[in-house]
């Protein structure tokens, strides 16, 4: 599918809130703190305030739910969200939770990516659709975001 | 170093990302050249964007369906707060794809918003039975756009060239059915095109 790099994306997450069984699968919460993003049409930094509302379901997998608010270098502010799936071998997820570096072509991490801006110079973010490619790393997730075409 | 640039040496980046990443310093000198001399999306001219930044490449993704959607006449409630509001029943369609293939059940729809951007957003929910009579349901979110001509073209209901807009959905699966149960754990991406017999989404599942 046709695409182009649109940014990658890093968000600092500290240690998340795990708030155990919910009706829908075991819930974690995760603040975002801060962070920083950098493509070829925008760049800039993560406001703290956000997070990712992690939901592992009964069927193994995780659902991302994200929301960030991104600062680019020229004081825009960019509402974005983001939901997801994560999901892998069982030693894979498991090496993962205790926080090694995996590679992260070993399991599947792909994000759908809306955004929303009044800032005329990104409008263009209102109007496209985008999917992400995530890893996982110790110090928060890393997102590769294209833009599909 | 930047941070993008250490990324160069990850493996999480394939050869391909590589490639992009690197070529991003010398995007903007290669504009106007070939690099970008087969790029020709409509929906890209007439949003106007900065082309010389970004190279285009392929996200990796195999199809999963073709998704035909059959419609009753819209229900066109007009005027709310987000935009304008019009609901589109679902009687019918079929898919088909490699995995699998049926019918669309009738009840579900389409709740279509026009933006005051002139963005409209799709927000659909239908059911899909599978020749085997799994049950899956489906819904989308998705955005439609283009240049005024081609957007007035698809209100009258003409045959257009889905190449001429900006049709993109993001669809997300539900099912019991173990045999299907694989369209729970993916992401997908659409690409609809507005006929005037119904609306027609080429699926594909991003890997």
């Amino acid at each position: 599918m046709a695409s182009r790099l649109l940014m990658t994306l890093q968000v600092v997450v500290p240690p998340p809130q795990k708030l155990g069984a919910v009706p829908h699968g075991t819930r974690v919460i995760a603040p975002i703190t801060g962070g920083t993003f950098e493509g070829p049409r925008l760049r800039g930094k993560v406001l703290p305030g956000g997070g990712d509302w992690l939901l592992t379901r009964p069927d193994g997998v995780l659902e991302l739910d994200l929301r960030i608010t991104l600062e680019t270098d020229d004081g825009a502010l960019i509402y974005m969200t983001s939901f997801g799936l994560r999901h892998g071998p069982p030693e894979v997820l498991a090496a993962l939770a205790r926080g090694e570096s995996v590679d992260p072509s070993k399991y599947y991490f792909r994000t759908a990516v809306r955004f929303e801006t009044s800032a005329p110079q990104y409008a263009f973010l209102n109007r496209l659709i985008a999917v992400a490619s995530g890893d996982r790393r110790a110090s928060g997730p890393i997102y590769t975001i294209d833009e599909i075409l | 170093m930047h941070w993008l640039e250490k990324e160069d040496t990850s493996p999480l980046i394939g050869v391909r990302r590589r490639d992009v990443l690197k070529g991003l310093a010398a995007s903007v000198v290669a504009s106007a050249t070939s690099a970008f001399s087969g790029y020709a999306h409509a929906a890209d001219a007439n949003d106007r964007l900065p082309i010389e930044n970004g190279r285009e490449i392929a996200v990796d993704s195999r199809p999963l369906m073709t998704v035909r959607i059959a419609a009753a006449p819209p229900q066109k409630v007009g005027a709310v707060p987000h935009g304008t509001r019009i609901i589109v029943p679902v009687t019918g369609g079929d898919f088909d794809g490699p995995r699998l293939r049926g019918q669309i059940l009738p009840g579900g729809g389409d709740w279509l918003l026009l933006r005051s951007d002139g963005v409209l957003e799709l927000d659909l929910r239908i059911t899909l039975q599978t020749d085997d009579h799994a049950l899956i349901y489906m819904t989308f979110q998705g955005l439609r756009h283009g240049p005024p001509d081609v957007i007035a073209a698809l209100s009258r209901g003409e045959a257009v060239d889905p190449a001429s807009y900006y049709f993109r959905t993001v669809p997300r699966f539900e099912t019991s059915v173990e045999k299907y149960a694989f369209l729970n754990r993916i992401i997908t991406i659409g690409v609809g095109e507005t006929r005037p017999d119904g609306a027609v989404h080429r699926i594909d599942e991003i890997l």
